[in-house]
Order: structure tokens, then sequence, then C-alpha cells
């Protein structure tokens, strides 16, 4: 009897993935998504996921600058203190309903109230402007009326950490306010989701695509297969051994040390796409030994950056000495100008600041490979210019812990993707009596900083990146190392997919052989 | 005193192991934390005997200093669990009674946390060092050790030669020690053994949560640990910390036997 | 019997209050902020705050764990900070996953392990007993996660004779359940065969120089019978302790075997609760285990005296 079972069991286990009814591309997923309430409880993979469901007003376009997604055309007027959005017509919620222009305010009044929590509100509420009042003077009219100008109001708004501020309709609620389940306008509804275990999405049959070809998170959104499984594999060895078996299509975050492996197995498909988070080694300049930019500067001289970078990533990126990602259109010959390895004049400098050989100690943790790679490299860089570096592991959430609080010496660092250079600065530069995670001080960046955040002057945008960019090579707060490289492995029969610099995988326009 | 072939295999082992590690505080073919970016995941070769880990580093001296790190802390812990978890089991188990009930209460209470979380929590409050990875591992492990001596205990305490003991009118400490103690000794080698490859491997296991043994000194946990994502592409990172795991383990085992046989009371070999 | 299993039960409330008070205390030293995890390195002070206080976190210490203890005691324990679910409910789910990998691993492991240990100690110091010995060490010496991931490997991925990734409940189809859970059986069976028959062996050497295995074997008692009829029972006690702990051990989770075969079970729920400090979840967990502990060792405790006649209970 067992054993018979048992020979059933093996039958069937062999043969399902023969027999596909509807056609399903099972995605890996690294950890569950936290939950379907766009932008409030999430993480990376649930900004992934929700990016399938719901549509914001404008979202990224491939070249990650902004364009419109339920709205048909942006007015801005009032000297850029008024947004006016007329919606696209044709669109409807996935329980039938049109998409109004009341719609758009529920679900940003619901946003912008504190105990929602959505991640964004601050932003909204003073942080990078204040949104005065939302008028809906027709059904297909939105106005936002800000206390401010803002280049930044539109990418903040389609930022898919805030959920891309996804317009959902009223049906989502339960009646005591609280999230039930997205009901919105995306290319895909919610299936059945096993915690833990694997989500599926459903093709939205009554989806109304924009017209031309799929463009970021814009652009032509239509569902090719009818279902996408994420399948929550947390483990990457497992992963590798889900994707040789066929038990999963694709994996968007396979690990490059595997990539010879992939090249090598002709029913796979290796994408390597650069992304814009940003590597790099935090410097307190408050600590009292790296108060001395020459101990800072001789710090970025003794590393050899291209190999640095090279061995941390496997070859599959660059180094690259600006927080301002390589696929900025900001990004310029200025922003290559970085450190090149000297350990005659590191030396010199250390001599000159008094260094007798005192320890430095670097966080970092082993959750992210990379990290712990990078603190056991720089120790041992930097050990040739003679600076003494000892290096202190601990678990992640410890880590971002002390970031949060500013309490280290110096850090491997990973910061998650900024869409806006201004933006690039602000995340480490800033008043550390306000901001203790900010490792660079200077009342004279932040005005620049702040600047930058003001103006849609192009050129001079430019030339306040390229001063900043200077002036943090010269004063060594962090050193950036590398923009992260995304690399996606999928078997030959999955077509039609793409990487993009914003990193989350797109599964509508994907189709199988 | 007679040795037998196991033992004299055992001994043969635990010594060529200790000789390496003692080898390691003076020589080692190469720098075991010198990084060589141009010389990564090397196969074994005639220059590098056990090839290099992904950061061009010499697997051999690693191996070697990783031996005295690795030896010394399993060997403290364990020293650690035993005598704690003794103590609270000889007293449970020989009293009963209230002081049985408080004694378990409590053990159980240890024992159901989970090791990682008791780690964590006393490593961040101690921070991460060769000590506190001693104290922590001690103290999760003692409860086991102090389950297993009760039971033990339980049921020696009811043999003829105890009440025998009693009868003639020996205190308890005096029957405990006398009597008890040396009983056990031999489930203790045993569970010593184990628990001696047991905190090797924890100590892999928190080096994965980088609550280890702080890098770069090397242990062999930490090898194991760091080996994991290059199990295809350099397989002699795992397999070259594994084997000295399971030679020092066997070592230690056919060792542990030998010395009970000597050390039991009633071994009439 | 019953009025003894009564008051061990009783007198596991203190220990559960202890295992409560000290993962609250524990979780508090532990740094980390569920808050900060969830809004990351972009994280605002203001936001990080109205999230902290959404998460009750910003109650003095006390009236936090008063908060939990009174729903506890009606049987609430709270919802997932993590994704908002029932903690009670996903522990049991969970749990149901681990138990039936680790009783069926528990069982064939003491089902090998306990007769090999004692032919091992039967012909103490011979070439079987080196290689039982030689055989167990390294057992217990294999990292699960290698083990795991070689079966992982060579049934999944090679042969393909097993799925890889997934699980599939035994209430909704037992035949392909078993197929997902041979290979986490196979690696925890092969771990804690090492474990055991080591301890069986060594039992069953203290058993086998007691007087009255001599008498028996003066009687002229066959070996066997000497060994089934008076061996085996007296040296099943002390193993029969290492099971208990074993198994209270196990069924606390066993996370890095869930991982590596992707199983939704109750060791890697904790562990990733304990990464994203997840304190319901975290503190409802080791409430639950710890009652684990306490049922597996009062039926330990009196399964005992059906082994080793000596031990009375009370």
């Amino acid at each position: 009897m067992m054993i018979r079972s048992l020979a059933i069991a093996l039958a069937l286990g062999l043969a399902a993935p023969a027999v596909a009814q509807d056609s399903v591309v099972r995605v890996r997923l690294n950890s569950d998504i936290r939950s379907t309430d766009p932008g409030v409880n999430r993480d990376g993979n649930t900004d992934a996921v929700m990016m399938h469901l719901v549509e914001g007003l404008v979202q990224f376009k491939e070249d990650t600058s902004v364009g419109p997604m339920l709205a048909a055309s942006i007015e801005v007027s009032d000297e850029g203190k008024t947004y006016t959005f007329k919606l696209r017509d044709g669109v409807r919620f996935t329980n039938g309903q049109p998409l109004t222009s009341a719609d758009v305010k529920f679900a940003w009044d619901r946003y912008l109230r504190q105990d929602t929590n959505w991640r964004c509100r601050s932003e909204f509420t003073g942080g990078v402007v204040r949104i005065d009042a939302i008028d809906t003077p027709s059904a297909d009219t939105v106005v936002f009326r800000l206390d401010r100008p803002s280049a930044l109001f539109l990418t903040s708004m389609a930022r898919a950490d805030c959920g891309a501020a996804g317009i959902w309709h009223r049906d989502s609620l339960n009646a005591d306010g609280t999230w039930r389940a997205p009901v919105a306008t995306g290319p895909f509804t919610i299936g059945e989701w096993r915690r833990g275990e694997f989500l599926d999405l459903v093709k939205n049959p009554t989806y109304s695509a924009l017209p031309g070809p799929r463009d970021g998170h814009v652009g032509n959104k239509t569902a090719l297969v009818d279902r996408v499984r994420w399948q929550i594999i947390p483990d990457a060895a497992a992963a590798k051994a889900a994707l040789l078996a066929g038990s999963i299509d694709l994996n968007p975050d396979a690990a490059a040390s595997d990539i010879a492996e992939y090249r090598a197995r002709r029913e796979l498909r290796l994408l390597a796409t650069p992304t814009m988070g940003v590597v790099g080694l935090l410097l307190q300049s408050a600590d009292p030994l790296l108060a001395d930019v020459r101990v800072r500067r001789a710090l970025a001289l003794s590393l050899d950056m291209p190999e640095l970078v090279k061995a941390l990533t496997d070859g599959t990126s660059v180094y690259n000495p600006s927080p301002i990602p390589v696929g900025s259109s900001y990004y310029t010959a200025v922003q290559r100008q970085g450190y090149t390895r000297n350990l005659v004049e590191a030396r010199r400098l250390l001599q000159e600041a008094g260094y007798r050989g005192q320890s430095l100690k670097l966080l970092t943790n082993r959750r992210f490979q990379s990290m712990y790679d990078m603190a056991v490299l720089v120790q041992a860089m930097a050990a040739d210019a003679g600076l003494k570096i000892d290096f202190e592991v601990m678990e992640w959430a410890t880590q971002l812990d002390r970031y949060s609080r500013g309490e280290h010496t110096m850090m491997a660092f990973a910061f998650s993707a900024r869409l806006d250079p201004a933006l690039s600065f602000e995340m480490f530069a800033g008043p550390r009596a306000t901001q203790p995670r900010k490792v660079w001080s200077d009342p004279a960046v932040d005005t620049a900083i702040r600047e930058a955040m003001a103006t849609s002057d192009r050129p001079r945008r430019q030339a306040i990146f390229d001063d900043l960019h200077k002036r943090m090579i010269e004063a060594v707060p962090m050193i950036p190392l590398y923009n992260d490289t995304d690399i996606t492995v999928y078997r030959e029969r999955v077509q039609g997919f793409a990487g993009w610099a914003i990193g989350q995988p797109r599964l509508w326009g994907v189709s199988l052989r | 005193m007679v040795f037998n072939a196991n033992m004299m295999i055992g001994g043969g082992l635990v010594g060529t192991i200790s000789g390496v590690a003692a080898l390691a505080t003076v020589w080692t073919p190469f720098s075991p934390t010198r990084v060589s970016l141009s010389s990564r995941f090397q196969a074994p070769s005639s220059l590098h005997w056990l090839g290099t880990d992904e950061f061009g580093r010499d697997v051999l001296s690693r191996l070697m200093v990783g031996a005295e790190t690795s030896i010394g802390v399993a060997l403290t812990t364990t020293v650690v669990a035993l005598v704690l978890g003794m103590a609270i089991g000889l007293t449970a188990g020989y009293l009963r009674g209230w002081v049985d009930r408080v004694l378990m209460s409590l053990n159980d209470t240890l024992l159901a946390f989970p090791g990682i979380l008791f780690a964590m929590g006393l490593l961040a409050v101690i921070g991460p060092s060769k000590w506190g990875i001693v104290l922590a591992l001690g103290l999760a492990y003692a409860p086991t050790v102090a389950r297993v001596v009760r039971g033990s205990v339980l049921s020696l305490r009811e043999r003829e030669f105890i009440e025998a003991s009693r009868a003639l009118g020996n205190g308890a400490f005096y029957t405990l020690i006398r009597h008890i103690v040396p009983n056990t000794v031999s489930p203790m080698i045993v569970l010593a053994t184990s628990l001696f490859g047991l905190v090797i491997l924890s100590e892999s296991a928190l080096s994965f949560l980088g609550l280890g043994v702080p890098p770069p000194a090397p242990t062999w946990g930490n090898m194991l640990a760091s080996a994991r994502p290059h199990l295809e592409r350099a397989p002699w990172l795992a397999i070259a910390p594994g084997t000295m795991i399971a030679l020092c383990l066997l070592g230690a085992n056919l060792l542990g036997d030998g010395l009970r046989d000597l050390l039991d009371p009633r071994s009439t070999r | 019997m019953f009025g003894y299993a009564l008051r061990r039960t009783l007198s596991a409330i203190p220990t559960l209050v202890l295992v409560a008070i000290s993962v609250f205390v524990l979780l508090r030293v532990v740094p980390g902020d569920p808050a900060l995890l969830i809004l990351g390195d972009a994280a605002s002070a203001e936001s990080l705050a109205s999230l902290r206080r959404s998460m009750g976190l910003d109650l003095p210490l006390w009236q936090q764990f008063s908060h939990w203890i009174a729903r506890v005691l009606v049987g609430d324990f709270g919802t997932a900070i993590t994704n908002g679910q029932p903690v009670l409910p996903l522990i049991i789910d969970r749990f149901s996953v681990t138990a039936v990998i680790v009783l069926l691993s528990v069982l064939l492991a003491s089902l090998v392990a306990v007769p090999l240990g004692m032919v091992a100690a039967w012909r103490q110091n011979s070439a079987t007993d080196l290689a039982v010995i030689a055989g167990s060490t390294l057992l217990l010496s294999v990292p699960s996660f290698w083990l795991g991931l070689m079966l992982l490997m060579l049934f999944g991925v090679w042969l393909q004779w097993l799925p890889v990734v997934g699980y599939v409940g035994f209430g909704e189809n037992a035949a392909i359940a078993l197929t997902f859970i041979i290979m986490p059986v196979v690696t925890l069976t092969l771990i804690e065969i090492g474990q055991l028959t080591r301890m069986a062996r060594a039992a069953t050497i203290d058993v086998l120089r007691l007087d009255y295995v001599a008498h028996a074997r003066a009687k002229g008692l066959s070996e066997g019978v000497v060994l089934f009829r008076h061996v085996l029972p007296n040296a099943f006690a002390p193993t029969l302790s290492l099971i208990g702990v074993i198994l209270g051990n196990l069924l606390g989770g066993i996370a890095v075997i869930e991982t590596v075969f992707t199983l939704p079970g109750l060791g890697r729920l904790l562990v990733d609760a304990i990464f994203q400090r997840d304190y319901p979840v975290v503190q409802g967990c080791m409430l639950f285990i710890a009652a684990i502990y306490i049922v597996v060792n009062l039926l330990i405790d009196l399964a005992y005296p059906w082994f080793d006649p000596r031990v009375a209970v009370e």
C-alpha cells in the first residue's frame, strides 16, 4: 500500500510540470510579502508584487523618469504649486467600477492620515512638499495644491516603496476602514495566497492597458500569462536547485557566484542588470580617529577600488565613486572621478595625522554576503597602508539599529535605490543632531541639496551635483563603491522578460513558449 | 591498565590534531588571514595543498589555526555544560521532591529556549567574543546534560548498592559523590563527546548568523559556514573543515570510550 | 498515575510563566526595531515614531507585557507584525508540518539506532563496533544543510525523483504529501541516528557489565534472550531520556532543514520572526515550544517505569 501510493506520488510528481492547464509562470520570491496594503506594511518583495496589482497616477518609466499611468495628462501651474491630473478614460477597477477623481481623493486621504502609517506620508506632509488640498473639480480631474514647488513631488509619488501611491477602490477596505485586499486597476488580481509558501496573481481580464510597448512601471502592462505564481524560497541554494529541476521558471535574485554555471546550461538564460542601489562604506566623522579627514582619505587611498568591486560582485558591477547611480541621466565624467590606490600617499597622510596603529571598528553582517566580503577585503587592503581595522559582525537587524542611531565607526552598508540625485546625497548627508544616521553634517551641503530639491532647472541641478561630488571626494564621509547588479536567471521557455534599473521583476508582457 | 585498539586509534587522532594545532601557533605554510584577490578559489595544488578560499587565503593554514580555536571553544563549552548540568541533574534526581520540581522547572525554561535566540540575547549583551560563545552555548547545552543525568540518577538511586550505602548511615552527599557520580561517568563521557561535536557545529551555525567567533580568525565552524555559497564552485572549502570535524569527533569518541573503560568502577578488563 | 500527571501539569505553570517573562525581557534586550526593519534605510523619524506607536512599542515595558499576558490568558496571542496574521493559528499550522517530519524521523532513527548501538556494544572493540562508531560519528559531524543540499541535488535535480520546492499537507493528498517529506525525513533521520546510536551503545555497555547479566548468561540463556529480555529494557532508559530531549528540541523547529527543503515549519517561522523582530510571533512560539517540552518530558517520565520497573512513579 505504502509502496503503491509512493509510486503514484512519484508519477504525479514527475508529471506535474507537464500538465499545465492554464499558462503559469513560476517566479522565486526570497521571502513572503508582508501585506497587500500598498506602501504600508511592506518590503522590497511586497513592492514588487504590489506593482502588479495597483497603479498610481504616475509611475516610473524604463529610464527612471516619471510618466503618467492612471493620469492622462499632468498640468503644472501656479509656479509649480498646483498639479492638475486628468484621469484616463475607460479605466475600471477589478470590481467593474470606473475610476473617478473621488477614488483618487479617497485613496490619497487615507494615505495622508497618520494612523494609516503610509511609509511616505512624511514626504507629503512637509518633507518633500506639504499637500494643502486635493480637489476634485470633475469626475476625471484631480488637483493637488502644494505649499511650495518641488522637483521631487512626482518622483516621490511614483516610488514603488510608497506603493506608487496606488489608487484602489474603497471596496479594498473593511467596514471599519482597515485594509482587506486590493481592488485596483493593475494587470493582475490576487489569487490564492498561502503564507510562507506561495502567492498567485491571476490575469485581470478587463485590464485597460496603455498603448505602446512596456516601459518601466508604465506603458503597456497587459498580462500574457494566466497566472503568476510567486514561490517563496528563502534559501539561495534551494532556489538554484528549484530552477535546475524546473520547479520554477525564473529567479530574479540569483547569486553572482553561480553565473558561470548558469551560462553553461543551454536551458537557462541569464540577465545582468545594473540597479540603482548603492553599496559602500559609511565613515563616522564623529569618531575621534576618523574625525581627522586625513585618516579618512588614507583609508580611501588604501583601497584598490576596481579590484575590490570586481571581487565583491564577481565582475558584474564596476567601481562607481558617486552616490548617483551609473544609470542616472545626471551621471557624467565628473561622477566617474574617484580614488586611485596610492599606498605611499595613504601612509604619508596617516603619519601626518599622527596615527599610531589604533584600530578602527568596521560593522558588517552576514545576511548580505557582499557586505561581509567587503569588510574582509577592506581590512586586508587597509592593512597594506598600515591602517588597522577590526570588524564586528552583527545580525542585520542589530546593524540597522546601529545605523539609524549613528552608533558606529565604520559600516559596510547598502542603500536602497534613490531615484533622484538630490536624494542620493540626502540619504547620507544631513544634520546629525536631528538625524543621527547621517554621516555628512555640513550646513553648506544641506543648503545645496535643498536647492537641488526645489529647482527643476536641469543645468543648475547638474552643477550642484558636480560640486557635491567633488566636496564628497574631499571630505570622505562615505566611500561609495558600486551599484548592485541584479542577476536574473530563467528557463528558456520564458519569453519577453527584461530587467531594468529599478530592479523589480515585471511579469506583465511575459509569456511562455 | 589495558588499552584497546579503538582507544589507540582515538588517541592517535586526537594527538595528531592537537599536534597540528600546536604547530599552527608557531608555523603555518601561509598567513591564515592574508588576502590575495589574484588567487581566489584555487583548487588544491602543490602550492596550496587544500586550495584557497573566496578571498584567496590558504585553506590549510586556516584549518591549522582554526583547530586551536575550534577545539578550545568546544572543550571549554563542553566542560561548562557538563559541570552545570551535572550539578543540576544530580541534585534534582537525588533529592527529588520540591527541589526536583523547582530545578526541573528552571531547566525546562532554559531547554525551551531556542539556542539561537538565547545566544543572540546573551551575545547582544556581552558582545560577540570567544568567551561569550562559550558561555552562551554552555548555558544552552547544560539543561540537556541535566536531564540525562537526572534520568540516570533516578534509576541508580533505586539500586541495591545505593540503598546499602544509605542503610549504612552514609550521608546524602557522601552517597552522591561516592556511589552515584562514578556511575554516571559513562553516559556523561558519551554525552560530552556528543556535545563536543554539537558545539563545533553550533559555532558554525552562529557564524552563519554573524554571531560566531569574530573573523577573520578562522574556526572550522566559520570556514564551513563561509563555504556554503560555494558548495559547487569550490567543494574543497566545505570538505576540508568537514573532514577535520569528523576526524576530531571520531578521535574524541574513541578516546572517550577508552577513558570510560579505565574510569568505570565496574570495569573488570 | 493520573494524579501524578495532573501534579506535573500544574507544576508546569511556573515554567511557562518563567518562559513568558524571560522571552519578553530577552527580546527587548536584543537590539533591533521592527518598525525600522519595515521602513528600512530611508525611514524618517516621524514615520518611525508613528509606526512604533501603532505597534504599541511606545508604551512602557511593563504595560506592553501586561497587555500581552492578559490577552494570552484568554487565548489571544495577538497578530504578527510582519503580516498581520493571528499568531496562534499560524503557529499551530506551522507546527503540524514540523511535527510530522520530526516524529517520523525520530521513530525511524530510534528503530535503527537502538539495535545498532546494542550490537556494537555486544561486540565491543571489534571491527563491527569500530565501524558503527565511525559511521555514527560521521553522521554526527555532517552539517544538516550540507546533507540536505546533497539529497536535494541528487534526488531533486539529477534524478528528478522527488519535488524540489513546495509542500502539500497530508490532509490534502497523502500520497503527494509523502513525496515532499521524504528528503527532509531522511536527512533528519540520518543525523539523529548518529546521536542515538552512540547513546544506545553506551547504555548497553553499562548494562552488560551488571551482575544479573552474568547470572542470566550463567543460567545458560541464549545471547539473544539475554540481550532482548534483560539488556534492552535496562539500556533503553537513558536512551529514552535523550530521545525526549531530542524530540523536544526538534519539535521546536528544524529551521535549517525547513529552509533547505522550503517547508513552512515552525523553525523557519521562529527564526524569521526573530530576524524581523516580530515580537508577538516570537513570544507566541516560545510559549508554545515550552509547552511542547513540558508535555514531551511528562510523557517520557511516565514511560520511564514502563522500561525500567525499578523507578516507581511516586
